[in-house]
């Protein structure tokens, strides 16, 4: 008896000190994003996807990685799958997770990545849907500084297409950086990153 | 029962080691294969894993993967690539060791085959599409109206003092327009004889247009010609407020959203008094043209399905002198014309394969027309209801069927100084059609239609096959045929006099060639037309005495082109359309078979947009020409036997954003003035000499201009009207 309460608590340790499925999956699939191996990542996310079906985060990053490829992407048919890919993950961690800013940007960020491929087709047409978005995700999380940073942005560009001066946008960049600091992320891998990105974009913007 | 401490601890045991067997017992079974394509080509990149498990791999270049499970027994191994279809095969671990999938390509993906002959899309996401729905709207010659925008797309004849749709030598009536899948059977507004007709509907109601010149699906009936499907924004973007105010009139509009719901709303007054007395034209106006209209959308959304409603009402009021040879003063002419449209369809899943689509239109027109001391008044109701359920089998194959009826009640009455007389007619259809799509593979697509129509009125029964096949011959390129049946019962002008007639019949062979790549499309079609059945009488006018056969007949063929490049120009679009139109025909009270005056042989259209950027402008440049179309010279012996001279027309417009929520708006059409010639007019007495006097039809005035400023208010201020110009 006294052996097998012994093993027990053994056993139990064990299982506490590893780190769950979930946890090396996630982990791993964060490194092969860093280390420039965005698609193993995008396959691992999506493995994830079918393991944990109610966890809004690896959809999440899958549909992030298609996003931001897209960006860079000139090839029509290579946009429009991996655009199309991007749109069903979207919609299965919106379907998880209801009313979250997070997931809200990155549907901002979706109709973007369209605007950029061609602006002449769908900016006139996505651009009030990306606006309202931003505005959505700003009264679900006004203190997000993706939210901010994205809406600033959006804001900035549409003021540069009207040759209006931009550094009125500076404040609120400066804010957002500093929001990357101050706020609380939720949860064990929930979005953190694009400080780096935002600090860029104040430097280009903000000269003083 | 309670279990002992023990014995709970015993469990708890069991329960965990049973958890950690195989880490220890089993240890990891590796599972290794090769991931291809169907000819054996090597797939990199493919997701292949253990459903449900974080097991799993990337494969590489040689489609090579392999990776250690902990699983064992029974599991699901799958592999997915874009544009292929996925891969699922349950197999104990131990058997998944260097197995081989070969990866069946996706046919939903980009590269599969369209089914396209006769068919042009503006959307965004069809393979096919040919406009952008922004075209519709800001093409210079179209002023805002999405008629005017499909008639700068071959196959379509350029009857500039009419307005609406001549589609391959058939004339207006020929082609029906759907909303959402359900007929509009008043679908142009009421305007003079020499005034062209818009379509009732504003443009920024719709996000999808389809028009297709011929061979179309069996789920629509009752159009020789053509069809043309405008289909409602399904979701709007937000809310907003947008005031426009123009040269001809005022425009107020709203959308409001809810989380499930949204609601929009538009109202305009057109008044042409005051351009009237700035830049007359050549009518003699007694009442300048007044139109008001509302319209209102409301969308829902259920869990599985969408809701829409869509009602629109307008009001129309004219009096004019016409000019007419035999009567020097003119001939007092006066309109008035109310007319209610309403629409509702919902659309939905009833489970993964099947989808329902159900929906029913009503209109009530009622015009009231004076000519001279005759005042005739007619009152069109109207109905259609629809159902349509969709199986999806698998990806290649899908089977649609459903059923429909039309019912129509029309009534005319007639009070004047020669004739009295109230006559009309009920006119029920009953309708079945059924369609299915086979995919073969992404190179070979075939559609096959069967569509059967009773009409009470006539006691006929008509079936109509219909077969469309798509074959791809190279990445960008593809080939299409088609085939089809196509009725449609005589219009209100005949049926309200007689009974004793049948369906209207035409057969349509059509060969598509289509090459489409980077921001560049080209498209051929060829096609012959036969007409049967055509209704013939033996008066100048369908009249109540006149003798009505079906023992007309006709044919129509020709070649349409059509050539679209955004993208050796920088920031210019533009398109190229071209047909050739061979065509004849006997019927009405044609003595000889002959080409009808709103046929002609060639027409060409050329459409081009640049953005300025430094300008925050859109410009617009559009050129049309018709060559001449016939007519009866009485003076000489035969039946439209000379010619009119050919249509010219150059139409610029201006887009001007003064800010995000601005919008400054100029068009000319005609800019240089070209006179053009309709037809003429002879007199019904010849004179002193012995000839017959002729006046020229010509436009109500040779220039148009319009001067509109748009303005949005919505709350993040960036959205604005540019799409409804």
């Amino acid at each position: 008896m006294k052996n097998l309460t012994l093993l027990l608590i053994v056993l139990i340790s064990f299982q506490g000190i590893g780190q769950s499925k979930y946890q090396k999956g996630m982990t791993k699939a964060f490194e092969l994003w860093q280390t420039d191996k965005s698609w193993d990542a995008a396959n691992m996310f999506e493995r994830i996807v079918t393991a944990e079906p109610d966890n809004w985060l690896p959809p999440f990053y899958a549909a992030q990685i298609n996003v931001f490829n897209s960006f860079s992407e000139k090839d029509k048919t290579k946009v429009t799958e991996q655009l199309g890919k991007a749109r069903d993950f979207i919609n299965d961690a919106m379907a998880i997770s209801k009313e979250n800013a997070e997931i809200i940007v990155l549907e901002a960020q979706w109709y973007t990545a369209w605007i950029v491929f061609d602006g002449q087709q769908y900016g006139m047409k996505y651009s009030a849907k990306v606006a309202e978005l931003y505005q959505k995700a700003m009264l679900l999380d006004p203190e997000n500084p993706r939210v901010v940073m994205g809406k600033t942005e959006w804001d900035m560009r549409s003021a540069k297409f009207f040759g209006q001066p931009v550094d009125k946008y500076c404040p609120e960049l400066q804010r957002a950086v500093g929001l990357y600091d101050t706020y609380e992320t939720k949860g064990e891998f929930h979005p953190r990153g694009g400080k780096e990105y935002a600090q860029s974009v104040v430097e280009k913007t903000c000269k003083e | 029962m309670k279990a002992s401490k023990k014995q709970l601890i015993v469990i708890t045991f069991m329960t965990l080691f049973a958890s950690l067997v195989p880490y220890w017992v089993l240890g990891q079974t590796t599972i290794s294969g090769t991931v291809t394509e169907a000819n054996g080509t090597p797939i990199l990149g493919a997701n292949v894993y253990l459903d449900g498990t974080y097991d799993g791999a990337s494969s590489d270049e040689a489609g090579n993967f392999s990776f250690e499970t902990t699983e064992a027994g029974i599991q699901t191994l799958t592999v997915s690539f874009v544009s292929f279809e996925t891969f699922i095969m349950a197999a104990d671990v131990s058997q998944l060791k260097n197995i081989t999938v070969a990866l069946r390509e996706d046919v939903n993906s980009l590269d599969t085959v369209v089914l396209s002959a006769g068919t042009f899309e503006a959307s965004d996401n069809s393979k096919i599409s040919v406009l952008k729905p922004l075209d519709v709207v800001t093409t210079a010659s179209a002023l805002g109206d999405f008629v005017g925008a499909l008639q700068t797309l071959p196959g379509t004849t350029t009857v500039a003092e009419d307005g609406r749709l001549f589609v391959r030598g058939g004339d207006a009536g020929e082609t029906q327009i759907f909303i959402d899948g359900i007929r509009v059977f008043t679908p142009y507004s009421p305007t003079t004889n020499n005034t062209p007709t818009r379509g009732r509907y504003s443009p920024f109601l719709f996000d999808g247009i389809t028009f297709s010149t011929g061979g179309y699906s069996a789920e629509y009936g009752q159009a020789l010609s053509s069809v043309l499907l405008l289909s409602t924004i399904d979701e709007p973007d937000q809310e907003k407020t947008d005031i426009a105010i123009m040269s001809v009139g005022g425009g107020l509009g709203h959308t409001q959203k809810w989380k499930r719901n949204s609601l929009s709303v538009n109202a305009s007054y057109i008044n042409l008094a005051p351009y009237i007395a700035a830049l007359p034209d050549r009518n003699d106006w007694q009442r300048p043209f007044e139109t008001i209209s509302g319209e209102a959308v409301f969308r829902q959304q259920f869990e599985k399905g969408l809701l829409k409603v869509y009602g629109a009402f307008d009001r129309t009021n004219f009096r004019l002198k016409q000019e007419d040879i035999n009567d020097l003063s003119g001939v007092d002419f006066k309109l008035n014309n109310n007319n209610l449209y309403t629409n509702l369809s919902y659309s939905g899943d009833l489970s993964s394969s099947w989808k329902i689509f159900g929906g029913g239109s009503y209109t009530m027109a009622k015009n009231k027309l004076g000519i001279e001391f005759t005042n005739i008044e007619d009152t069109e109701n109207s109905t259609h209801l629809k159902i349509k359920l969709r199986k999806c089998f698998s990806s290649r194959f899908k089977l649609s069927f459903g059923a429909e009826q039309f019912l129509t009640d029309f009534k005319e009455g007639v009070e004047g100084e020669v004739f009295n007389g109230f006559y009309g007619y009920n006119n029920n259809m009953s309708v079945a059609f059924s369609e299915a799509d086979i995919i073969f593979s992404r190179k070979f697509a075939i559609k096959l239609g069967l569509r059967g129509e009773y009409s009470d009125l006539f006691s006929e029964f008509t079936i109509s096959p219909r077969v469309s096949v798509a074959y791809k011959t190279s990445k960008n390129s593809q080939l299409s045929l088609a085939y089809g049946d196509f009725y449609q019962q005589p219009n209100s002008e005949i049926l309200k006099f007689t009974k004793e007639l049948q369906a209207k019949k035409t057969q349509h062979f059509i060969l598509n060639y289509q090459y489409s790549a980077n921001n560049r499309i080209f498209r051929a079609e060829a096609y012959r037309k036969e007409y049967k059945s055509l209704i013939s009488y033996d008066t100048e006018m369908p009249r109540f005495n006149s003798n009505y056969s079906n023992n007309g007949d006709g044919f129509a063929q020709g070649i349409d082109l059509f050539w679209r490049d955004d993208e050796s120009i920088k920031n210019v679009d533009y398109w190229v359309s071209y047909s050739l139109l061979d065509t004849e025909r006997k019927y009405k009270n044609y003595p000889i078979a002959a080409i009808p005056s709103f046929a002609n042989t060639h027409n060409l259209s050329v459409v081009a947009k640049y953005w300025i950027n430094d300008w925050k402008s859109q410009v617009g440049f559009s050129y049309q020409y018709g060559s001449g179309r016939s007519y009866t010279d009485i003076n000489k012996s035969g039946f439209l036997q000379d010619k009119t001279k050919g249509y010219n027309s150059i139409s610029l417009n201006w887009a001007y954003l003064i800010s995000q929520q601005k919008i400054l708006y100029f068009s000319i059409n005609n800019v240089t003035g070209f006179k053009n010639v309709n037809g003429y007019q002879y007199a019904d007495m010849p004179d002193a000499n012995g000839v017959f006097n002729r006046r020229s039809l010509l436009p109500a005035a040779d220039q148009f201009f319009f001067v509109g400023f748009f303005w949005t208010i919505s709350d993040d201020g960036t959205d604005n009207q540019l799409d409804k110009l």
